[in-house]
């Protein structure tokens, strides 16, 4: 296989190690997720919230004329950042009024025209001479292949960070999603359980976006956890489930685009979709 | 307004599971509950009958510690609702449709759910098997949620109520959608869980069929408490006062959201 011939050769290994470490970091990152967000129907909640990343660019180019620090890779991460979970708690509250998908209508529209029209004022406020700054859809559009040894740990630390939280809220949250009036009424704060979740989706959905670009990051928080639950009847079946079928369908994709020199999140995508095909095929009825 | 049919005495004997005390409640200004006091003796079924929006929820809610009363007050098991729910002394069954199907657990998996909350896996095996005896779910309890018939989910959501050794049980709706049979076994559980463990129940229903057949006493809530004791007392008048007179209130004051606004302001 290339794959592991590229991470073998030192001349290739500094671009394809930091690819795979990577890539095994969203396995780690998305899977119990999935499964929640199957149970709890929130699929196009990340689908608002990794579009709201454009908006978060925006800002952040457009106060970069300004403070010149915000529109630096890092700067715009933070910026991109913290405006994606804006968004996420936008919907969760607009949500309680008027319907999730409104509400994720209305951020995600509302978060793009901001992102477009703000950087073309980036763009034009770019003094002459200077380079403009790099075109908005290539933050949207990450490559996995482009990815560096620093992308790699910050994806690692997410990836441990919202397991273990997760892990450790494991039984509050998991009565949560099966019965939210019952958990309230033995003390579970249904409140506090949503945004956490919240805030987990937002993180893991940013930084795989970022990674790999926004329709990897919606097929990786939604395929794995819809499959698993065919497959699975108790929940740490169902996340080992999800896992299997995420890492099957990040390293299949990854192989599969360096052996034919293929882009390898529309890989991944479909190699995930092939995986969920199979589980609706073999699996029980959800 | 009402002619205040309260044939509730006083709550009398210190062997009370519950004891609501001239309690009121008011949603805006929506009175939910006005002046209610009622006694649950130990041990005993009441049932709580009255029309969709009468307060039944409300003063489920109040028993459960959710809400607190504006007037008045609520005792449970000798202390107040929310150290008795604390201390696991009581149960809630809710309506069986707020549970996600498709979540990946076992009948065994869903009545240990709150033990889990509190003490380790190995901690909860006793009690969880207890409760899968004490509601004859043995021979569904490794079932998948997802494969269960209402009436099984409906026995694992009591034993999940009454896991950590409840000793009053709240049931709201619980019949809603279950065919005359699956009723009848509805009752013969309930039955047998008394008879065991000596459990009060407090069961909320507007199905009148399911409440006066089976409750040893039975309370009717319409804003105010028109009627607390024996099912005999369900007469034809009653039961026309509860359920008529104020379903004509409802239309103008009981809805929450505008109700009143639309009510006051469309042209008659």
């Amino acid at each position: 296989m290339k794959l592991v011939e590229y991470l073998l050769d030192s001349g290739t290994r500094s671009v394809f190690l930091p690819a795979t470490l990577v890539a095994l970091a969203l396995v780690v990152l998305m899977p119990a997720l999935s499964v929640f967000v199957a149970i709890k129907r929130m699929a196009f909640l990340g689908q608002g919230v990794s579009h709201a990343a454009f908006g978060g660019v925006g800002i952040a180019l457009s106060l970069g004329l300004v403070f010149p620090l915000l529109a630096t890779g890092w700067g715009v991460q933070a910026v991109v950042m913290a405006f994606c979970l804006a968004a996420a708690f936008g919907i969760s509250r607009l949500s309680r009024v008027g319907g999730t998908d409104t509400a994720i209508g209305i951020v995600l529209a509302v978060s793009m025209a901001l992102g477009f029209l703000l950087y073309r004022v980036a763009a034009n406020g770019t003094p002459p001479g200077e380079p403009p700054p790099p075109p908005i859809e290539a933050v949207l559009f990450g490559s996995v292949l482009a990815v560096t040894g620093a992308d790699a740990v910050v994806a690692w630390l997410a990836a441990v960070g919202i397991g273990l939280t997760i892990w450790l809220r494991r039984h509050s949250l998991s009565f949560w999603a099966f019965d939210e009036s019952g958990a309230e009424a033995f003390g579970v704060n249904s409140e506090a359980m949503r945004t956490m979740l919240v805030v987990l989706i937002a993180v893991a959905v940013v930084i795989t976006t970022r990674l790999a670009g926004v329709v990897l990051a919606t097929a990786l928080l939604i395929i794995p956890g819809a499959s698993a639950l065919r497959l699975a009847t108790r929940m740490p079946a169902a996340i080992m489930w999800s896992s299997l079928v995420s890492l099957i369908g990040v390293l299949g994709g990854l192989i599969i685009s360096v052996e034919f020199d293929l882009e390898p999140a529309p890989a991944i995508v479909l190699v995930l979709a092939l995986a969920y095909s199979l589980a609706r095929m073999f699996g029980h009825r959800a | 307004m009402h002619e205040g049919r309260d044939h509730a005495g006083p709550p009398t004997s210190g062997d009370d599971a519950v004891v609501v005390r001239g309690v009121s409640k008011s949603f805006g200004d929506i009175n939910a509950l006005e002046g209610i006091t009622l006694g649950v003796t130990t041990g005993e079924r009441l049932g709580v009958l009255g029309p969709n929006g009468g307060g039944k929820t409300t003063l489920i809610r109040l028993i459960q510690g959710d809400l607190r009363p504006e007037q008045g007050e609520v005792e449970v098991l000798g202390r107040t609702p929310i150290e008795a729910r604390r201390a696991g002394l009581v149960g809630v069954v809710g309506q069986k449709n707020s549970v996600e199907t498709s979540y990946p657990a076992t009948a065994r998996d869903l009545i240990g759910m709150p033990l889990l909350l509190r003490r380790s896996a190995a901690d909860c095996r006793e009690q969880i098997e207890s409760a899968v005896r004490l509601v004859d779910a043995s021979d569904f309890a490794d079932r998948p949620v997802r494969g269960l018939s209402g009436g099984q989910l409906q026995r694992a959501l009591i034993a999940r109520a009454i896991a950590s050794g409840a000793e009053l049980l709240l049931l709201d709706e619980p019949t809603v959608g279950v065919d005359a049979p699956g009723q009848r076994l509805f009752n013969d559980l309930l039955d047998q869980l008394q008879s065991m463990t000596g459990v009060t129940i407090i069961l909320v229903s507007h199905q009148l069929r399911t409440i006066a057949a089976t409750c040893d006493r039975i309370a009717c809530l319409n804003r105010t408490l028109h009627l607390h004791g024996d099912p005999s007392g369900l007469t034809p008048e009653v039961l026309r006062e509860v359920f008529e007179h104020d379903v004509a209130d409802l239309f103008v004051a009981g809805s929450p959201g505008g109700g009143a606004d639309a009510g006051s302001e469309a042209p008659s």
